[in-house]
């Protein structure tokens, strides 16, 4: 492994430096069909699970072949997604904001060839490597944060979790027999970089203990102003400790404030958050971001706790898969998740989910829990 | 052939139908280790090996082997660098090391496969081999890399590839779009160009410091909002019109008559009976501003508020307004500290033309309030809250309008300013007490 | 307008960050008051401006960005990046 110079020169940085260019221009990725009836679109049908078709003004047509995909994804998948791009599609592709690919073509006869090639590659322990779906009503790829993969705050994996729930919704990913679309998310800790809070079905992970101090080296490794700093609700303070005979600079924390988010641990690496036995998973439901029918709305939670149980997650793919099945029997058509709920009431959610309701499940956060209490005496009774 | 960790765990999430992030690490990591194009890693080849054992750890452990590191970077740049550390580097050496870039995503997520490929070249030889398809902010990611590639990198993306990085910490992040009208008949503004135009307008604030906190910009085309834009950007720009619905009767009563698929076929999967054009368009739209008589459908389109249902449900038939711009809403994040927010609406309507003047000067507006009056790790949705919607309404010089709330306020607690009643606040003593005994 | 005396803007900078005790990262806000009469765009841009000249060097959190005097602070050796 010699080092190679791609030209850079670490004694002069801004020497033939290029900054501020910005992104390429979507302009030069757009397929010819694509570019040539931008804008002039008509309208669009889903021809089967995964399977699209628009037609433009001018009678153009474009098929759309969407495919699923684990968003961790290596060079020799991309490679692989480029060979069949480039053996289908001319050569061009797009991503989906919730990691799904699209592979388009500029005629129907292109799309069965396609599927069969996509469909025929196969992982080597038997999963599809392009499964074909996450069309109309049904569930589509779930959106994720890094998890154990990358990240030092998660409370439980991001791949994982979502890799066994995709395989437990994997029929509803290639079918389309949903009321609605049901989207889930998965954020590994509550700082949500997956901003999963109008989700469907929101998977978090979520801690249950405060940080440990590792007052030795607090002081050593750690600037204390910037960990108290970080703290959102100031529960860190400075303090002195005995250790070993002697008194050193360190930090307490009044456990009770703290709402386990980890940036302590960020500017600090003396505060670790993470915990076997603490760290868990919270099931969150009914959220929404489109505008359809109803107004976007928050997912609500609905499992305050579930086992962090690597490598399947057995008990949270059986909540949500179970959620999935009553709102399928029960729901009308075009009603997401959320809009359900609240017409057979929230109360009513639980009974029909057969889930739990604890004290946990009752808003006690800042002002807004008082207007999710109930303020009338018109409820329904449940067994 | 025979990995440098067991990895048990993990290998119960190589079978299902699901793709299996776990196989595709232990391809490239056997590609790696067997190298057949003879490449000269100027990472180590091990990466993906290493990396399936720091999480086949985690699995052991239910805890996370990584910490972070806030000082790596480009030379110049605050963001689009993460820093990670592996917390057992002897154990794994060559993730010990393990910095993400963010590169930003072209609009609208279109590539060739030669752009893909001089990504993945450069992935390759400088980093880990692995990457995420893409960020939840939208960036493509490289996974992985050593300190001293991370200027090599960047020589490479902006020199060979034309090619910048994203957005991280308290800077503009990288904005994202829909697809736009690209190959969406619902698009009422072209997506890709305003979110790459404000890409390039605010190249600064995306790569150096300038605000309190993150700033997310989402463009979404129309508001079935794809993007997330209401609920993951601080400022949602979702596409709109102002005038009709286009009606094609002909269709209509194709769709009634069952020779069209309702709802573009999203429900293809189950058998709901046959369309019931009164039932799941008429009676579901959110203004009760439609009506059908049995041959004619009617919109009474001044009660429409656009949520786009009948338009969803009947995508031949029915076709957004042609008056078209955007609106635009401010606030929304994640959880802390306060509990999430949805964006809030703050201009109705704008027309989204090209030099955007318009937009702009909101934008600007609100960053200059947000940096005057914004605390350190505020976002602007939590000083909005602070300082209240009329604060937002003052420093971007709007006008109210019924159409910023949901209700009016039910607490009279109106706190009137001094200029807003006549004679203002400073009341004569003598001239009261002339009628008032004391 | 930028800054009139930029040299004795910087110095104002170099100066207090010396200064500051037991803490070696700062928010761009706390720059902002270092000079209180200066806009806070031109004071943003004179910060980016000598991170370039190599007199402070960002700290990123992820999430924030701190800005500090190059070099300074526990965090170098911590991550084994001296």
């Amino acid at each position: 492994m010699a080092f190679i110079s791609s030209g850079y020169n670490p004694d002069k940085p801004m020497e033939n430096r290029i900054t501020d260019i910005g992104p390429r221009s979507y302009e030069e990725f757009l397929p010819p069909v694509i570019k040539k009836n931008f804008g002039k679109w008509l309208y669009h049908e889903i021809l089967e699970p995964g399977v699209l078709v628009h037609v433009a003004e001018s009678g153009d047509e474009v098929f759309t072949v969407r495919v699923g995909a684990a968003r961790l994804m290596t060079v020799s998948h991309i490679r692989e997604i480029n060979e069949i791009a480039d053996k289908h599609c001319d050569g061009y592709l797009r991503f989906t904001t919730r990691n799904n690919i699209e592979f388009m073509v500029d005629s129907k006869d292109k799309v069965e060839p396609l599927k069969q090639d996509l469909l025929s590659r196969k992982q080597a322990g038997g999963g599809f490597k392009f499964p074909i779906g996450g069309t109309g009503a049904g569930v589509t790829n779930i959106v994720h944060t890094q998890g154990w993969v990358h990240c030092h705050t998660p409370a439980t994996d991001a791949s994982g979790p979502v890799k066994a729930t995709m395989d437990v919704l994997f029929d509803d990913f290639t079918s389309m027999r949903m009321p609605a679309q049901v989207r889930v998310a998965l954020a590994c800790c509550l700082n949500m970089c997956g901003a999963v809070h109008c989700s469907d079905i929101a998977i978090l992970g979520y801690h249950r203990k405060p940080p440990i101090l590792d007052h030795e080296y607090l002081d050593k490794m750690c600037e204390i102003p910037l960990a108290i700093a970080a703290c959102p609700t100031a529960a860190i303070k400075p303090g002195k400790v005995e250790v070993g005979g002697e008194t050193i600079k360190s930090v307490s924390v009044n456990n009770d404030r703290c709402m386990y988010c980890g940036n302590c641990y960020t500017m600090c690496p003396s505060m670790p958050l993470a915990d076997t036995e603490g760290d868990c998973i919270v099931l969150m439901v009914g959220g929404k971001i489109s505008n359809r029918i109803s107004m976007p709305k928050f997912s609500k939670v609905v499992v305050p706790y579930l086992p962090n149980n690597p490598p399947r997650w057995p008990e949270t793919t059986d909540a949500i898969k179970k959620i999935i099945e009553v709102y399928a029997a029960d729901a009308n058509k075009y009603e997401r998740l959320g809009e359900w709920a609240e017409r057979i009431g929230w109360e009513k959610f639980f009974e029909k989910c057969g889930l739990e309701f604890t004290h946990h499940l009752i808003d006690d956060f800042r002002d807004p829990a008082y207007f999710t209490w109930r303020q009338s005496t018109q409820f329904k009774f449940t067994k | 052939m025979e990995l440098k960790h067991k990895t048990p765990l993990l290998d119960e999430l190589e079978s299902g139908p699901w793709p299996s992030f776990v196989s595709d690490l232990k391809r490239e990591a056997i590609s790696r280790k067997t190298n057949e194009k003879g490449i000269d890693y100027q990472c180590p080849a091990e990466m993906p090996e290493d990396l399936l054992g720091v999480v086949e750890l985690s699995y052991e452990h239910g805890r996370t082997h990584w910490k972070h590191g806030g000082i790596v970077g480009v030379f110049g740049y605050g963001g689009g660098v993460i820093g990670r550390y592996c917390d057992q580097p002897e154990m794994f050496p060559a993730v010990a090391h393990f910095h993400t870039i963010r590169i930003n995503q072209p609009s609208g997520k279109y590539y060739t496969t030669e752009y893909l490929e001089q990504l993945m070249s450069l992935c390759e030889r400088r980093g880990s081999g692995l990457t995420n398809m893409h960020g939840s902010t939208g960036d493509i990611v490289f996974l992985g890399s050593h300190t001293p590639q991370l200027e090599e990198i960047f020589w490479e993306l902006t020199h060979n590839i034309n090619q910048d990085l994203g957005g991280s910490g308290g800077n503009l992040r990288t904005p994202s779009a829909c697809l736009g009208m690209s190959r969406c008949e619902y698009a009422c503004i072209d997506t890709q160009a305003l979110c790459h135009y404000m890409t390039n307008e605010y190249q600064d604030e995306l790569h150096r410091p300038a605000f309190p906190y993150k700033f997310k910009f989402k463009f979404d085309g129309c508001p079935n909002c794809c993007v997330a834009s209401i609920a993951r950007s601080d400022l949602s720009f979702i596409g709109t019109w102002k005038d009709d619905i286009r009606i094609d009767a002909e269709a209509v009563k194709a769709y009634v008559g069952g020779e069209l698929k309702s709802n573009a076929g999203a429900h293809a999967s189950r058998d709901w009976g046959p369309f019931d054009i009164q039932k799941e368009v008429v009676d579901l739209c959110p203004g009760e501003c439609m009506a059908w008589d049995g041959s004619k459908l009617a919109i009474d389109n001044s009660n429409c508020t656009r949520c786009m249902h009948c338009i969803n449900t009947m995508p031949r038939a029915l076709r957004i307004g042609q008056d078209t711009g955007l609106s635009m809403l401010v606030g929304a994040k994640a959880p802390i500290l306060d509990g999430a927010q949805i964006s809030s609406l703050l201009v109705p309507f704008i027309k989204a033309e090209e030099p955007y003047d318009e937009i702009k000067e909101v934008i600007e507006n609100l960053w200059d309030w947000w940096m005057e009056e914004g605390k350190n790790r505020e976002r602007i949705g939590e000083l909005m809250k602070r300082q209240g919607f009329q604060k937002m309404l003052e420093v971007t010089g709007l006008k109210a309008t019924a159409q910023h709330v949901k209700e009016p306020r039910s607490n009279p607690y109106v706190f009137w300013k001094e200029d807003e009643v006549p004679g203002g606040w400073k009341g004569d003593i003598n001239e009261f007490r002339k009628y008032h005994q004391r | 307008m930028p800054i009139a005396d930029e040299a004795a803007a910087k110095q104002i900078i170099l100066e207090t960050l010396q200064k500051k005790k037991g803490k070696t990262k700062f928010y761009l806000k706390d720059f902002y008051k270092f000079l209180p009469d200066e806009k806070l765009r031109d004071v943003k841009k004179l910060v980016n401006k000598m991170v370039t000249e190599e007199l402070l060097e960002y700290w990123s959190s992820g999430s924030t960005t701190l800005i500090g005097l190059k070099g300074l602070g526990k965090q170098h050796a911590a991550d084994g990046e001296d």
